[in-house]
């Protein structure tokens, strides 16, 4: 195609804040922390957060997924639109700043979590949402089976499009199911009331810490993707005394936290290998900071060629 | 190549399916739902299966003709016409919902199939697919995920790239992959190539089938229709339920000229006249939702509407909706053609580019109504006109060439859940930069080099050359 129909030049996204739409604009260093100081006072939150002060393009790498990710979805249907600075150097403004578009191929979900392998993220456009005031964790206790059986109830239910994030946490200190409750302090008791009944019915402790802060975990070591019935598995099966991890259950993510910086990539690649077969076949995948995915299959090496050809301008 | 020839080719690759050569079954597939612009194709295949498309696919480069595929025709862009003739693939015959997994919360399905059909499969299991285009009785996934159809739930639910696990695909080359599946994730590739394949239009392979992710069905839902006296006070509400802890589902706004339009028909409601109607829905367990019906009530009346009627009763909710889903069906009686527009944009812009569409329309003696979802900032102006009526199509192409001028000027985007088409092609040099046309033409430059599949969509320039 003769590129010389271009009548516009590059439009970038400038920061800003629009308390209408819900959406700001801001630099992609910013952190979870630098978020919420610009929106807690228009009563507005982004959601999904693995780590207070880690910058967000760091959570983004590092994951595709956070705990709020069970309401909201993953983070490319939450970070709507993108400055991406091209490995040239030259800026390109990718996605939008309104939540819906079908205006092209989608190279904003392209690259969010692409591992920096075509340039980086320079400034984000964040989708937000209401912050209604109070934040709620649940704890259920009990051996897996019952904590297992409570978490599919939920899942199941209609409850569950409300639940602001259901993990399954596996560590030295045992399993447990945490429940994140963000709504208006009004309607927190008729959460409590449900989710007593289902520790009632599923034979598990239950602890109701109110005023919460919203989980933060802290960014993975590695963060699996796989499908919802499998996640609580496979996180039971990675922890152990030192490995701590967490089931994002319906989003079918498992975060893990390795012990030191020593056992990283090491760490990963054996934890990950047993299941890499099973991981595949289910179209699953695994991602670690530790870890660089540079290398592509034989059938993928044509069309990397091409879009780093268009990348580059060559 | 000559139309038997053609046929001939056709007919021996496509044995256990059908190939459509006569005048008359030809014309049933010259346009979809922008019906104004017809291109009767050379041929049309409709294979038996998804075997049998893989051999058209692994043939058709030979072929060299351009290909189209299409689902049930409802796009409303111009998306699944043979703009530059050749042959239309029909997949109806892929309608196979293979698997629901409803410990995994994932449907495999084939692109055949319509979302009435899918929906209907999982209910029994008190589960749903969220995404609604009001062609939903009819139209199928793979023209959904062509396009990344949206609908009027999408306000929370989302459109249908939040929905797709996994495709897969065939390729001209011949090849079939699978990006991702049922857990979602890149699958053995280093990249994510489903992101590119979701909203494609046709035009980097053809769709066999999709993993999609399914969600429990809600307990109970509350339906909310509002009437205002004009368009400060439906804003008003729009704005405060776009921030209001009860997350509605829905929320659209029929302008007074739709409502005119609706009084005057035989589905009326008995909506005032020169009013704007906006409708919302909230859903959830009757513990919560119930207990915000007040809430919603009060910020529906505190926006300046004396007319606020809602309920939870089935039959009550579908006559709460009549006037929202008899809207689309009337246009089509109003008038020989119409177009309807997809814009999104931030919603502070509301009031000036509903004056921009209402003025340029009126100038132009060209009638317009605007029936949308407010929640999202997703416009659909429809401009009513007769093509066969001199300049009249000149005229609505002027208005809607600037109106997406002033859509981008305000930072909106140019289509929110239709696709672009032909129909909206020749507006993306006014939106995209030099380096973002850059990167968006590679993508078809990847899979679909010369344009074989769907030409003259998406991006004016990309013409097959045989």
């Amino acid at each position: 195609m003769n590129p010389t129909f271009f009548p516009v030049s590059e439009r970038l996204f400038t920061h800003f804040l629009d308390t209408t739409d819900g959406t700001i604009c801001l630099p992609a260093c910013s952190s979870a922390a630098d978020v919420r100081n610009q929106t807690a006072p228009h009563k507005l939150r982004f959601p999904l957060q693995l780590d207070l002060e880690a910058s967000l393009s760091e959570q983004i790498q590092a994951s595709t997924h956070a705990p709020a990710s069970h309401r909201f979805g993953p983070f490319c249907d939450n970070v709507i639109g993108m400055n991406w600075r091209l490995p040239t150097g030259r800026m390109v403004r990718i996605g939008e700043r309104v939540v819906k578009t079908t205006t092209g191929y989608d190279w904003h979900r392209f690259l969010l979590h692409s591992g920096l392998r075509f340039g980086e993220p320079v400034d984000y456009v964040l989708r937000l949402r209401p912050d209604c005031g109070s934040d709620t964790l649940v704890f259920l206790r009990g051996d897996f089976r019952d904590l297992s059986k409570a978490a599919s109830i939920l899942l199941k239910g209609g409850w569950m499009h409300w639940l602001e994030s259901l993990d399954f946490m596996a560590s030295e200190s045992g399993v447990e199911l945490r429940i994140w409750i963000h709504t208006v302090p009004e309607e927190a008791g008729i959460f409590e009331a449900h989710l007593t009944e289902i520790a009632a019915l599923t034979q598990t402790l239950i602890e109701i810490q109110r005023g919460a802060s919203p989980p933060v975990d802290g960014i993975p070591d590695l963060a699996i993707k796989t499908t919802p019935d499998r996640a609580i598995d496979l996180a039971r099966s990675i922890s152990n005394d030192a490995i701590h991890s967490a089931a994002l259950c319906y989003s079918g993510v498992v975060h893990v936290w390795l012990p030191s910086v020593k056992a990283h990539q090491a760490g990963v690649e054996s934890l990950v290998g047993p299941h890499l077969d099973t991981l595949l076949s289910i179209g699953g995948d695994w991602r670690s900071r530790h870890i660089r995915h540079d290398k592509p299959i034989a059938a993928e090496a044509a069309w990397i060629k091409t879009l780093e050809e268009a990348i580059h301008g060559t | 190549m000559q139309t038997n020839a053609i046929a001939i080719q056709l007919k021996r690759i496509i044995s256990r399916g059908r190939v459509l050569t006569s005048p008359a079954q030809l014309s049933g597939y010259a346009s979809d739902g922008l019906g104004y612009k017809a291109y009767t194709p050379d041929a049309v295949v409709i294979p038996a299966d998804a075997e049998e498309l893989s051999q058209f696919m692994a043939e058709a480069r030979h072929l060299n003709i351009p290909v189209t595929m299409r689902g049930a025709g409802t796009s409303l862009s111009g998306g699944s016409v043979a703009a530059q003739g050749g042959v239309i693939v029909h997949t109806s015959a892929l309608k196979s919902v293979r698997e629901i997994h409803t410990d995994g919360f994932w449907c495999e399905v084939e692109c055949g199939v319509t979302l009435s059909h899918l929906e209907s499969k999982l209910k029994p299991h008190g589960l749903f697919y969220p995404p609604d285009p009001s062609s939903g009785p009819v139209c199928t996934l793979g023209g959904n995920v062509a396009s990344n159809a949206g609908g009027a739930h999408c306000f929370r639910y989302g459109v249908t790239s939040n929905y797709v696990l996994g495709v897969e695909v065939l390729l001209l080359d011949g090849s079939r992959h699978r990006f991702g599946g049922p857990a979602g994730g890149r699958g053995g590739w280093r990249e994510d190539w489903k992101r590119f394949m979701i909203g494609s239009e046709g035009t980097l392979g053809a769709f066999t089938r999709f993993w999609l992710r399914i969600l429990p069905l809600p307990e109970k839902i509350w339906t909310f229709r509002a009437t205002y006296p004009d368009l400060r006070t439906a804003e008003s509400a729009i704005h405060r339920l776009v921030a209001h802890p009860c997350f509605p589902t829905a929320i659209e706004l029929l302008d007074p000229r739709g409502v005119a339009m609706v009084e005057s028909s035989p589905m009326a409601c008995g909506l005032p006249r020169g009013s704007f109607m906006l409708l919302t829905e909230i859903d959830g367990p009757a513990a919560l939702v119930d207990s915000r019906v007040r809430a919603v009530d009060q910020i529906l009346r505190d926006a300046g509407s004396d007319d606020v009627v809602y309920s939870d009763q089935e039959e009550q909710r579908k006559q709460l909706w009549k006037a929202r889903k008899a809207a689309g069906g009337l246009l089509g009686q109003l008038s020989p053609d119409y177009v309807v527009q997809d814009a999104v944009i931030p919603k502070q812009a509301l009031a000036t580019i509903l004056q921009l569409v209402y003025d340029e329309a009126d100038a132009a003696g060209i009638m317009a109504v605007n029936i949308f979802h407010a929640g999202d900032g997703n416009l659909h102006p429809n401009f009513l006109f007769n093509s066969l009526i001199p300049g009249q199509l000149e005229k609505v192409e002027g208005i809607s060439h600037r109106l997406m001028q002033r859509v981008i000027d305000v930072g909106g985007t140019l289509s929110g859940e239709h696709g672009i088409g032909n129909d909206k092609a020749k507006y993306m040099p006014l939106f995209m930069g030099p380096e973002s046309m850059r990167l968006q033409i590679a993508v078809p430059a990847a899979f679909n080099e010369g344009h074989q599949l769907n030409p003259l969509k998406v991006f004016p320039g990309r013409k097959f050359v045989a």
